[in-house]
């Protein structure tokens, strides 16, 4: 089981960011004793073909991290390393101590990570709260003989993680569709579901592939509010992109990829100032 | 539970139950003992194709090792046949396990390739080793002790566990596992994502599958009286896997119907008897063309067509504060 060496699931960080010590003010210094998701010097090839080449990435805890660059950059390829779909050609994956480059996505799954992906993938037939509760299955200790005999406790642990996924769903907006199929969602409910099974999830960091791709004015202002407040919660977002304005609206920091390679990271303002950024991306 | 789900649940129930009483003869009574005993092959192989997606064409295989080991042990050697079955059902369990651990990996196709090849191999066996099976002779199934040697006694005994065969899959599919193995079947990528172990929880539902399958051939050389290789042809594997996709992939009920109707309508309806293949095949064809979702979600639709639900076009606004306590109400 412990392949990659991951030590087990720290008990909730929430506990550990309410120990440290003088830790008011902003969010991510409230969180600040907890390790960030690391990726040092990642490279990634596909045949001959580099789509990363070393590059680093650092998300902290409680922290929005923007991740832009042209299309073919390798801002997804970077996200499937984090998430444990790719295995890096070089460099290491690591939180803390514990290295993740070579552990499977479930594994990763359960160390808390999740993610969502660019184009909604939901269980087309079942529920937005179905949909939701599988987030969940890693929380769900019933063994398939327990549950074929429907002992008590299992059903307790799903009623509870039922609830759960009812709380988050009506907390991402999704109170009206809980009983609706997932395919007569709207597309953006579809991606406001994605977050929502994500969270039912309780991980340390969320991954966000484009979440705001398709979405009106309206609903990526929604998608903000969302964010944000699971930033102040500790979690940490990293957002994959293409609207650079709601990217720098609210992103803490921002990393800048180009043909696979780093170009630039920092504060949106050093980011959007950066000539070389503007030069490969934003434009004049 | 809707209350119409519960008036039909109990009028079937009552049906059942009263069965053996209002059967017009004796071998209307052994076609329903059949229908129970294929549906306790179905019900454990519902879960593999129908929830976890998994298209296995080869369960006439462990349903033949379980008659076998049911004819073997309580005739030849004469144990309990109670015991039989609980041997007939372990063993089938370690053959599907030992099956399920090559094949489970490969893509669907490939699967059902692997498991069809097995349905071939364990018939040309049994075949082959006479000494043991009888070869192309067969054996005799023996009979359940008393109250179940007469034909209400065994229709009861196949009755109630199919009921159990129900009970455990239908709780398997309702709570966490059940949609964990619909990912698998719909989205294993998502399936990943959230930690679903694909391998595993695959291989967990198949022995499983393979439990059921034995008990269900023990229960099926009891009831056939005598069996031979020819009683397991490799058509009886598609009509199982008729059965489900005729049924409906995720749903219970749906199989459940598609196996009555399979197997009672060409014995009934006299004309279908000699047209046996060429009705299944009829609806197969029907149904996948007209319901493809299958028979149990027909009713679905019917009943929205009939009670059109209006569905509220709300726009997305979340409840941050709520969101912000569930997030911090960590499991």
């Amino acid at each position: 089981m412990s392949r990659g060496g991951i030590a087990p699931a720290a008990p909730g960080f929430g506990d550990g960011a309410a120990q440290a010590p003088a830790a008011v003010g902003t969010a991510a210094s409230a969180h600040a004793g907890v390790a960030p998701l690391e990726a040092v010097n990642v490279g990634k090839q596909f045949g001959g073909l580099s789509a990363l080449d070393q590059v680093s990435l650092s998300l902290r805890a409680g922290e929005v991290h923007g991740l832009i660059g042209p299309n073919g950059s390798g801002k997804t390829t970077l996200l499937n390393l984090l998430s444990g779909y790719y295995q890096p050609s070089a460099g290491e994956i690591r939180h803390g101590s514990a290295q993740l480059a070579n552990a499977t996505v479930q594994q990763r799954a359960r160390f808390g990570i999740a993610r969502t992906f660019q184009k909604p993938r939901l269980l087309p037939t079942l529920s937005a709260l179905d949909n939701a509760v599988l987030g969940a299955w890693s929380h769900s200790r019933a063994g398939f003989l327990a549950t074929a005999l429907a002992l008590p406790a299992v059903a307790r642990e799903y009623r509870a993680l039922r609830e759960r996924a009812v709380e988050l769903l009506h907390g991402v907006g999704l109170g009206h569709a809980i009983g609706r199929r997932a395919n007569l969602l709207d597309h953006a409910e579809q991606r406001f579901l994605e977050i929502a099974r994500g969270l039912a999830m309780s991980p340390r960091f969320i991954l966000l592939d484009e979440p705001a791709g398709g979405l009106t004015g309206n609903e990526i202002a929604h998608l903000a509010d969302v964010i944000r407040t699971l930033r102040d919660s500790g979690i940490g977002v990293l957002l994959v992109e293409h609207h650079t304005d709601f990217v720098f609206r609210i992103c803490d920091r921002v990393t800048t990829l180009n043909v696979g390679r780093m170009i630039k990271h920092g504060t949106p303002d050093e980011v959007r100032a950066d000539p070389e950024v503007i030069r490969v991306y934003l434009g004049a | 539970m809707h209350p119409n789900k519960k008036v039909a649940l109990a009028l079937g129930a009552l049906l059942a139950v009263s069965l053996p009483w209002w059967a017009g003869d004796q071998y209307q009574l052994h076609l329903a003992a059949l229908i129970c005993v294929y549906w306790v092959l179905i019900g454990g192989l519902n879960l593999v194709v129908g929830y976890t997606g998994q298209l296995s064409i080869g369960h006439v295989g462990l349903l033949a090792i379980g008659a076998y080991t049911f004819a073997i042990l309580a005739g030849k050697l004469g144990w309990h046949p109670g015991a039989a079955v609980v041997a007939a059902g372990a063993l089938c369990g370690l053959c599907g396990l030992a099956l399920g651990l090559p094949s489970l990996r490969l893509p669907g196709f490939y699967f059902a390739m692997a498991t069809m090849a097995f349905a071939l191999i364990v018939n040309e066996l049994a075949l082959a080793q006479g000494g043991l099976t009888g070869g192309g002779i067969g054996l005799p199934g023996p009979g359940f002790p008393p109250p179940f040697d007469t034909p209400a006694g065994f229709y009861a005994l196949a009755a109630v566990l199919a009921l159990v065969v129900t009970l455990l899959s239908w709780n398997i599919a309702r709570r966490m596992w059940g949609l964990g193995l619909m990912s698998i079947r719909d989205n294993p990528v998502t399936a990943q994502a959230v930690g679903v172990p694909l391998f595993r929880a695959k291989l967990v539902v198949f022995v499983f599958s393979g439990v059921c399958a034995g008990v269900a051939g023990a229960l099926f050389a009891s009831l056939q009286s005598y069996i031979t290789p020819d009683t397991f042809v490799f058509e009886l594997s598609l009509f199982f896997f008729v059965c489900i996709i005729i049924g409906g992939r995720g749903s219970i009920v749906g199989p459940f119907i598609g196996t009555v109707v399979l197997t009672a309508l060409p014995e009934l309806v006299a004309p279908l008897a000699k047209l046996g293949h060429f009705f299944y095949g009829l609806l197969l064809l029907l149904v996948v063309l007209v319901v493809p979702e299958g028979i149990g979600r027909m009713f679905e639709l019917l009943g929205e067509r009939l009670r059109p639900r209006v569905v509220p076009t709300a726009a997305i606004t979340p409840d941050l504060p709520r969101l912000a306590r569930a997030l911090e109400h960590r499991p």
